[in-house]
């Protein structure tokens, strides 16, 4: 990690560093971040990161409401990728209930927390594009081809954005007839999507002068730092909750684990995109599989009542490793509830990532953390 | 000559001009609206008249019944000066920059020199901009531009020396900085041709002098939002739009002047005004989609790297013409050397910058990442 | 500088599709059936009263505490045009707290309240955030005008499992209502 870094003004000529605010509300914190960049000329002597604006007390919400009502808060941690977080909830939930959803649940679960983890690394690439500099183009590439996405979403649950789909035991109804169908459409969009971002940004030799050798991570660091998710695999390191703790039914699937070698801003690019393909055959390949049959676990009651006991669920959404820590003392709202958030743990790298980098690099380092707010401060 | 005053003429083709330039700059704003939508595969502005033909209207109506803002803080008189420290200079260039053959507000001798002179000054706009607002943001964005502008101005004007010393009049043999004589010695043959290395050396550091993709440093969006003109709003901040894509016009049709021939070129001498206005339309069209298609295209680079690009690439090659081209003049070689020297240079000066560029991306990838299970 | 020239043959490309933008307010997607809007009550035409008896499940459920409803005998009952014996008096949301979940139409026994799922309905825009607390007129005013054609109700029952959705007679409807009333749980 590029730490070691000196001022050396010259002897005659006296320079000061100054403090540039940016944020919480600038075109490059991707919500409302703060962060006061020190800077010597273009230099970037000390970051100091600064959150909480967005601070709602999603785990204190969620202990006042029962496991059905706390669904619709665990979409509004993560607003990008909000299947996944559902998903990590109730299987929480459905773990420490010792419920076994049905086959079929378990295979739609699957399809739309893919298809979701496709169109949050599509809100990254667009956001990350316009970090760089591409003027509008990726945003209006990507957001073209999430509103494909987003349109899928919005038939099966009727939301576009928080969908309070999943259901301790299933969800919460059954998929259109013609979903298949529907699923195919939305992935040939995908890749024809994924094509363009491909052109536009990949090879670009200014994209790759921009990012490549970027606030370089070693694996030895993303281990200190607690990155998980593509940071991570950016740096090498082949660990995906999916494949290493397989939830749900991923163990059934046949996908690659991308990963990087420098562990820099180029390589989390690249791991995102590839990563949207590998997303593209899992969901070929659940969609193949998908059978018929019930969507809910039978001999529920109304209003899920869970023992005493508490559990850990991971889940492996597009930011990372997502945990829900959960104590039950009976009844129906749970303890204590803790989330594990990996935008907050990637975020905490930022400092050091870039210490000794440009005010611009700095920019596109935050971009490539990927970070969505309202999860780092819950 | 328009009227019989030389006075009076003068004014009228001075009024013309500053008619002419904020109605482009209307057009052009539309234009790149729509053109970056179709970029986009969006629809561009819709509303305003019939596809949106009149926003550009709407807009300076806008910003002229604006509030115009100051900050408290701000330095008043360099803070309200700096926009015409801006746009006069980029006006000033016009006074001499030929259209056809005669249409033009007065053809100097120095023609070119004094073009190259005055829009330099804008530089000390964005100087005071940066530094009047009293904005960290704006300081920055303002010694950005000052850094970027001062370096690209001189491989821009190594690139103009060039044409300048291959220009070739009968009367008053080579080297010419009067633009109407260079026009006409590129009658059949445009310099281009003869000088492709200076042409895109012109382009590059022109698309530079614009601070436009990949080169908007000054102004980036999402690390100094806006830079200099962050704090500005209303009419202040429309002039500097305004002389943003002026000096826009102004490289286009300098780039179609020098290299392109002008009016001339295909057509050769002595075509008609009602040809001369087309051919000139044309090519300077060409180059302002040209600017505002890479602008929808290319990300940005860092200071550093746009820095480097520009003393370590540009520079030389732009004086290896210039060397070339004297070579040439003194042994008085054909034509034809300078185009194929010229061209060998640009081909080697492409490969090295494909060669530095691919030096990053050629480190190792990993095998696993690059398009593993590809479903493409 | 080959990647610069693929950039720009991706954008050339891309302007030469069709726009996928649309004008929105003249031009309007069409709305799955399944939409999810704001809450609104429905109106039985049959017997021209609210479904709705005011038994508060749904306030009970909902995460958050977004409604407020009260319940009165029902004159038409005492008619005998209609077979609710109870019906909502005063119904209450507040559309600025509402977060759109559904769990109130999948508890509803009666399927008195749907998510609305037309363009058209309530414009939310107000010049003060107290005017957004609508009462059983306005909630009742889409699905009485005859806009809320076809909303979704397939939730009703499938969500909980072992309770299949099933065309419940009025006397089983009250009886469920009368055990919701007596506590729920």
């Amino acid at each position: 990690m590029a730490t070691e870094y000196s001022v050396t003004p010259g002897k005659d000529l006296e320079t000061i560093d100054i403090n540039v605010n940016v944020g919480p509300q600038h075109p490059a914190t991707h919500g409302v971040f703060r962060m006061v960049l020190t800077v010597d000329g273009e230099q970037v002597v000390d970051v100091d990161p600064i959150i909480g604006y967005m601070h709602r007390g999603a785990e204190k919400l969620s202990e006042n409401c029962d496991y059905r009502q706390a669904i619709g808060y665990q979409d509004r941690t993560d607003y990008l990728a909000q299947f996944n977080t559902e998903l990590c909830y109730v299987q929480a939930v459905e773990k420490l209930a010792g419920i076994e959803p049905p086959e079929r649940a378990e295979y739609i679960r699957v399809i739309l927390a893919e298809l979701n983890r496709i169109a949050s690394h599509y809100m990254f690439m667009g956001a990350f594009g316009t970090d760089i500099g591409v003027f509008g183009t990726a945003f209006m590439y990507t957001f073209r081809d999430r509103e494909i996405i987003q349109d899928l979403f919005e038939e099966i649950t009727g939301e576009r954005m928080m969908y309070a789909y999943f259901r301790a035991g299933g969800v919460a109804w059954d998929v259109p007839e013609d979903f298949r169908e529907r699923c195919r459409e939305v992935l040939s969009a995908v890749r024809k999507g994924i094509g363009d971002i491909d052109g536009l940004m990949t090879d670009n030799e200014v994209i790759i002068a921009r990012c490549r050798g970027v606030s370089p991570v070693t694996p030895e660091d993303a281990i200190n730092w607690g990155l998980t998710g593509p940071m991570l695999r950016a740096t090498g390191l082949e660990h995906d909750v999916r494949r290493a703790e397989p939830y749900c039914i991923y163990d059934r699937f046949e996908f690659d684990i991308p990963t990087g070698i420098q562990g820099d801003v180029y390589d989390r690019y690249l791991v995102r995109l590839e990563e949207m393909r590998q997303s593209v055959r899992i969901v070929e390949q659940a969609l193949e599989g998908m059978p018929e049959g019930p969507i809910m676990a039978e001999g529920l009651k109304r209003t899920l009542r869970l023992p005493e006991g508490e559990v850990y669920m991971r889940n492996e959404t597009p930011r990372g490793e997502y945990g829900i820590y959960l104590i039950s003392k009976g009844g129906d709202k749970p303890y204590r509830l803790k989330i594990r958030s990996p935008a907050f743990s990637n975020l905490s790298a930022l400092r050091a990532m870039s210490i000794g980098s440009y005010v611009a690099d700095t920019i596109v380092t935050l971009g490539s953390i990927d970070i969505v707010l309202c999860e780092v401060d819950r | 000559m328009i009227a019989d005053n030389a006075w009076l003429d003068g004014l009228i083709r001075m009024g013309a001009i500053a008619l002419a330039m904020p109605l482009s700059v209307i057009i052009l704003t539309y234009l790149e609206r729509k053109i970056s939508g179709r970029l986009q595969q969006r629809l561009g502005p819709m509303r305003v008249g019939p596809y949106g033909i009149l926003q550009g209207l709407a807009d300076t109506i806008k910003l002229l019944t604006k509030e115009d803002l100051r900050p408290q803080t701000a330095d008043r008189w360099t803070f309200e000066l700096a926009p015409f420290a801006v746009m006069v200079p980029v006006f000033l260039a016009f006074v001499t920059l030929p259209f056809t053959a005669d249409l033009f507000v007065r053809n100097l001798e120095l023609g070119l020199f004094f073009i190259i002179a005055v829009s330099g000054v804008s530089i000390v706009g964005f100087v005071m901009a940066g530094w009047g607002s009293d904005n960290k943001y704006a300081l920055l964005g303002g010694a950005r531009a000052a850094a970027q502008l001062i370096s690209y101005e001189i491989p821009l004007v190594l690139a103009v020396v060039a044409v300048a010393m291959i220009a070739y009049t009968p009367e008053a043999g080579r080297g010419s900085l009067n633009l109407v004589e260079i026009v006409d010695g590129q009658g059949r043959v445009p310099f281009i041709v003869w000088q492709p290395l200076a042409f895109f050396i012109f382009l590059v550091a022109g698309l530079a002098e614009l601070y436009r993709q990949p080169f908007d440093i000054p102004v980036a969006e999402s690390e100094v939002v806006g830079g200099p003109f962050i704090e500005y709003s209303g009419i202040r901040w429309s002039m500097f739009q305004m002389a943003e894509f002026v000096s826009m016009v102004l490289i286009s049709v300098l780039a179609s002047l020098l290299f392109l021939g002008g009016w001339n070129w295909p057509l050769g001498n002595g075509a008609g005004i009602a040809l001369q206005v087309p051919l000139i339309f044309v090519k300077t069209s060409f180059f302002i989609l040209l600017f505002i298609w890479l602008r929808f295209s290319l990300p940005r680079l860092r200071i550093d790297q746009m820095m480097q690009f520009c003393w370590q690439v540009l520079l030389p090659f732009a004086l290896l013409q210039i060397i070339i081209n004297g070579w040439v003049l003194v042994y008085g070689w054909p034509d034809w050397t300078l185009g194929v020297s010229s061209g060998a240079l640009t081909l080697v000066a492409g490969y090295l910058t494909y060669r530095a560029a691919r030096q990053a991306a050629e480190q190792p990838v990993s095998p696993r990442l690059h398009r593993v299970g590809s479903v493409m | 500088m080959l990647g610069v020239l693929k950039a720009i043959k991706t954008t050339i490309s891309t302007a030469l599709r069709k726009p996928v933008t649309v004008e929105y307010p003249s031009t309007k997607k069409e709305l799955p059936h399944r939409s999810r809007g704001l809450p609104v009550l429905l109106w039985d035409f049959d017997v021209e009263e609210p479904f709705c008896t005011g038994c508060q499940v749904c306030a009970r459920y909902c995460p958050v505490d977004c409604m407020t409803m009260t319940m009165k005998d029902n004159p038409l009952y005492a008619e005998g045009k209609s077979k609710r014996k109870k019906i909502v008096d005063k119904f209450y949301i507040d559309y600025a707290r509402c977060m759109r979940c559904d769990i109130c139409v999948e508890v509803c026994n009666f399927d008195a309240i749907v998510m609305n799922n037309t363009w058209e309905g309530v414009e939310l825009s107000r010049y003060d955030r107290h005017d957004l607390v609508l009462d059983v007129d306005q909630l009742m005013d889409q699905s009485k005008s005859g806009e809320l054609k076809d909303p979704f109700r397939e939730p009703m029952g499938v969500a909980h499992s072992g309770w299949t959705p099933k065309v419940r007679s009025e006397e089983e409807k009250e009886a469920v209502a009368a055990k919701e009333e007596s506590g729920e749980e």
